[in-house]
């Protein structure tokens, strides 16, 4: 079915409300989810594999710095999504970076970690460039790379799916590298190790919105219903003294 | 024109104007005691029409004796065609209900790009006068309804078939054959995006400027069907509306707390709203000329608002005491002019002196009439990207004293004070409508919406000075990443701090709160008069009463619509 940015947003924000994320963070991941989404890098689908797990996270402990000094930091998000924590990871850089210049936070234990992107656009957006990479995958190893440069709109994003077997460490870990001083840039080498290679340039990103902007979203309509089964949690039940609270006469 | 590096000088740095205090003006009471001005986007909005003469033309007229059936009006502005396609359906007395909850109306309408074809039209009809129960595509970019006000639709054409005209002291008491329950933009039921009409649409791309403009078209659409139903009934009686009564009837509306939500949640837009108002007084204040001549002007002015508001007809009692303190405050002005004035920004000092806010506020708005040369050029300044940035580097000590600088009036509120969180607000499963609950005796507490700024920020605040004592050198990137939870909270500060005005300062929690003025601040950038609540959470008003009449565009303009008298009686009246 059809619907605009803003209904996605607007449903996205009550599930995420619902599914206990505070205030800041349920705006932060129905962004995040809205912002793939609309450039065409699939947050719908990404979305779908999240959200058996959505209200997982209450339970979990908050992310911690386990490590840091000036230039660096590594923190532990003990298995959070991306979704709820992985902005302040990208705000923690951007920090490190006005101060040293450049500066590189590696974060551990944390899933859906592609959400990662508009967290980097809104760094290139104030004059920061970033560079993440990731590896993923139960098998093999897919990689991942997003960078965007210091005052520009669109990032640009590869994957490459790979014959390397993965580890533990590989599937929840997450690199980024954030300057002031630098602009970054970055894309999966031509490498023998992949079977399929997927590059987005910063331009073509920006064309899909564009379409996306003419045309709104589109979406399956049981995942639709089931955002919006979830979030209806927030509302409350209809009664005769909630109906004067609406001040009708 | 003016552009926006202007504006920024103008606001701040070494060449920023006298701004007046963002304690005062921010000041929930004072905003909602604010009148429609130069500024407001239904008078920029007629301003455009006008002014770029849009082509307005019926194409399609398909309304039976009663008036029931479908009307395509095409508009060519000078960028683009649009099209506005009106459904009449019956509705029933009983079914007539102006609540959002509502599932039938008189009236439902869209506002659509480029020309419809006899397919769209059908999916349309089939969609539009579902309103939230239908869908439609990003084509559409408005979607209304309203409802015939029951005492004046049938008088009027049983006047007309008559061949009489309507009695004007039943306009002046209502104003309007029609209420609008709802005018939805922005992406709701499937429509285009704020981000389309504003990139895709430039004689849309004001906020608002779609909405009002549905709005507009309504209210030549009520005073069309009104006329052809009185001819169809009685074509050898039938008189047509004499233009100088049409032009006083506007559009009603009636509008609830879904507005309040909406100026919490949009803090840097009503910051926009309220910086170029602002702005627009200072320029005045320090550049607007004041001679024999300006003088004159404001006093016409002053007896054209003393006879408008002698003719407003209000339920309420509160707001007829209010207008009643308005028109004493405009008696004191006439007698000050009356005496010398070095300048406007005197008469703006002695008025802080002398009258209530509502009569503050009424003579901001006149003296921005007076200088056209000085406001109008802000007229294109009201968007706002909107961006609520953390500002990660700053040192949580910064954060601190911003804290204690622009939210001193949070602070000073005691939260553990019975009262002071008594409400809550929320959203029901009826429709999602926002409402209000009673924190002590209701239910739905654990989901309510999170619009107390104010404790959130005392909460936020005391949780840094605890933090601050641990860690006095961190970051706020540090601080956020230990303190997730606070991350909207912060955010919402520094972005504030970023702006001239920031945030309204008001406990939305207080079981005092008037969400009434919320209400009006906001429809008073809109641009509506005669404010008539029907609840502190409820408020009826006209739109659009005075503006020209699309038989108007074309001919001269002098922007002078606003606050009309009620034309005298005379002709077959």
């Amino acid at each position: 079915m059809h619907v605009s940015m803003n209904e996605l947003k607007a449903a996205l924000r009550r599930c995420f409300e619902a599914a206990n994320y505070y205030v800041g963070n349920y705006e932060d991941a129905a962004n995040m989810i809205l912002w793939l989404e609309k450039h065409g890098l699939n947050g719908l689908k990404e979305l779908e594999n999240t959200l058996p797990y959505i209200k997982d996270d209450k339970n979990k402990a908050m992310s911690t710095v386990v490590y840091e000094d000036s230039t660096s930091a590594i923190i532990d998000s003990h298995g959070r999504s991306a979704l709820n924590c992985i902005a302040s990871a990208v705000d923690l850089a951007h920090a490190k970076a006005l101060e040293c210049g450049i500066a590189t936070i590696s974060v551990h234990n944390c899933h859906n970690r592609k959400f990662i992107l508009k967290a980097l656009t809104d760094c290139g957006r104030r004059g920061i460039s970033v560079v993440a990479y990731w590896r993923n995958g139960s098998n093999i190893v897919t990689e991942y790379t997003a960078a965007i440069k210091a005052g520009a709109r669109y990032p640009s994003f590869s994957q490459a799916i790979t014959h390397l077997e993965s580890n533990d460490q590989d599937k929840q870990a997450l690199t980024i590298i954030c300057s002031s001083r630098v602009d970054l840039d970055s894309s999966l080498q031509n490498s023998g190790d992949h079977q399929t290679r997927f590059h987005m340039s910063a331009e073509e990103i920006a064309r899909i919105k564009e379409k996306t902007i003419d045309n709104g979203i589109e979406i399956d309509t049981g995942l639709w219903e089931e955002i919006n089964q979830i979030g209806a949690a927030v509302l409350v039940e209809n009664s005769e003294e909630s109906r004067q609270g609406a001040g009708a006469n | 024109m003016t552009t926006s590096a202007a504006i920024k000088s103008s606001l701040r740095g070494s060449n920023a104007l006298p701004l007046r205090p963002i304690d005062q003006v921010m000041d929930l009471e004072r905003l909602g005691a604010m009148h429609q001005s130069r500024l407001s986007f239904m008078r920029i909005l007629v301003r455009h029409v006008m002014r770029e003469r849009w082509q307005i033309v019926m194409s399609t007229m398909s309304l039976d004796n009663e008036g029931y059936g479908t009307v395509i009006y095409e508009i060519q502005t000078p960028h683009d065609l649009f099209s506005f396609v009106i459904f009449s359906d019956y509705l029933s007395p009983d079914e007539r209900n102006d609540r959002v909850i509502a599932s039938k109306w008189d009236l439902t309408m869209a506002l659509v790009g480029g020309k419809v074809s006899q397919a769209y039209l059908e999916m349309l009809r089939k969609n539009v006068p579902k309103q939230e129960a239908g869908r439609v595509d990003s084509r559409v970019f408005v979607l209304s309804r309203a409802n015939r006000s029951a005492r004046n639709f049938d008088y009027v054409v049983d006047q007309l078939a008559a061949g009489g005209q309507p009695d004007i002291d039943k306009i002046a008491k209502v104003g309007y054959l029609y209420r609008t329950t709802a005018v939805y933009g922005s992406g709701k039921l499937g429509m285009a995006d704020w981000e389309k009409v504003s990139t895709r649409w430039p004689d849309f791309a004001r906020p608002f400027s779609a909405e009002m403009f549905a709005c507009f078209m309504l209210r030549n659409f009520s005073l069309f069907q009104a006329e052809h139903i009185a001819k169809m009934r009685s074509p050898a009686t039938f008189n047509p509306m004499q233009a100088d009564i049409k032009r006083y009837f506007g559009i009603g509306n009636s509008t609830g707390l879904g507005m309040a939500p909406y100026l919490m949640n949009h803090p840097m837009l009503i910051n926009q709203w309220v910086e170029m108002r602002e702005l627009a007084l200072a320029r005045v204040r320090q550049l607007g000329l004041y001679n024999e001549d300006a003088k004159e002007k404001l006093n016409r002015l002053i007896y054209r608002v003393q006879h408008h508001m002698s003719e407003t007809h209000t339920e309420d009692e509160w707001q007829s005491q209010n207008n009643v303190i308005v028109l004493k405050d405009l008696a004191l002005l006439s007698q000050r002019l009356e005496s010398k004035l070095d300048n406007w920004n005197s008469l703006i000092l002695w008025s802080e002196e002398t009258c209530s806010l509502q009569g503050q506020e009424l003579l901001v708005s006149l003296l921005l009439e007076l200088h056209p040369e000085l406001v109008d050029s802000l007229e294109s300044h009201h968007g706002s990207d909107e961006f609520l940035d953390l500002d990660p580097v700053m040192p949580v000590q910064t954060l601190k004293q911003v804290i204690e600088n622009r939210y001193a009036w949070a602070l000073k509120i005691d939260f553990s004070e019975s009262g002071s969180r008594d409400i809550f607000w929320y959203r029901s499963e009826e429709k999602m409508e926002p409402r209000l609950g009673q924190a002590a005796t209701e239910k739905g507490k654990d989901k309510q919406m999170a619009l107390g700024v104010g404790y959130a920020v005392r909460k936020c605040y005391d949780q840094l000075c605890d933090y601050i004592k641990i860690f006095p050198n961190h970051s706020t990137a540090r601080f956020m990443v230990t303190k997730p939870k606070l991350r909207g909270i912060v955010r919402r500060i520094q972005s504030m701090n970023r702006c001239v005005y920031g945030d309204i300062q008001a406990n939305l929690l207080d079981k005092n709160v008037l969400p009434m003025h919320l209400l009006r601040a906001k429809l008073a950038f809109f641009g509506v008069s005669k404010f008539d609540p029907r609840s502190k959470l409820w408020v009826r008003n006209t739109m659009f009463q005075g503006a020209p009449l699309l038989e108007d565009i074309g001919g001269s303009f002098n922007d002078d619509w606003f606050m009309p008298l009620a034309p005298k009686k005379g002709g077959n009246v």
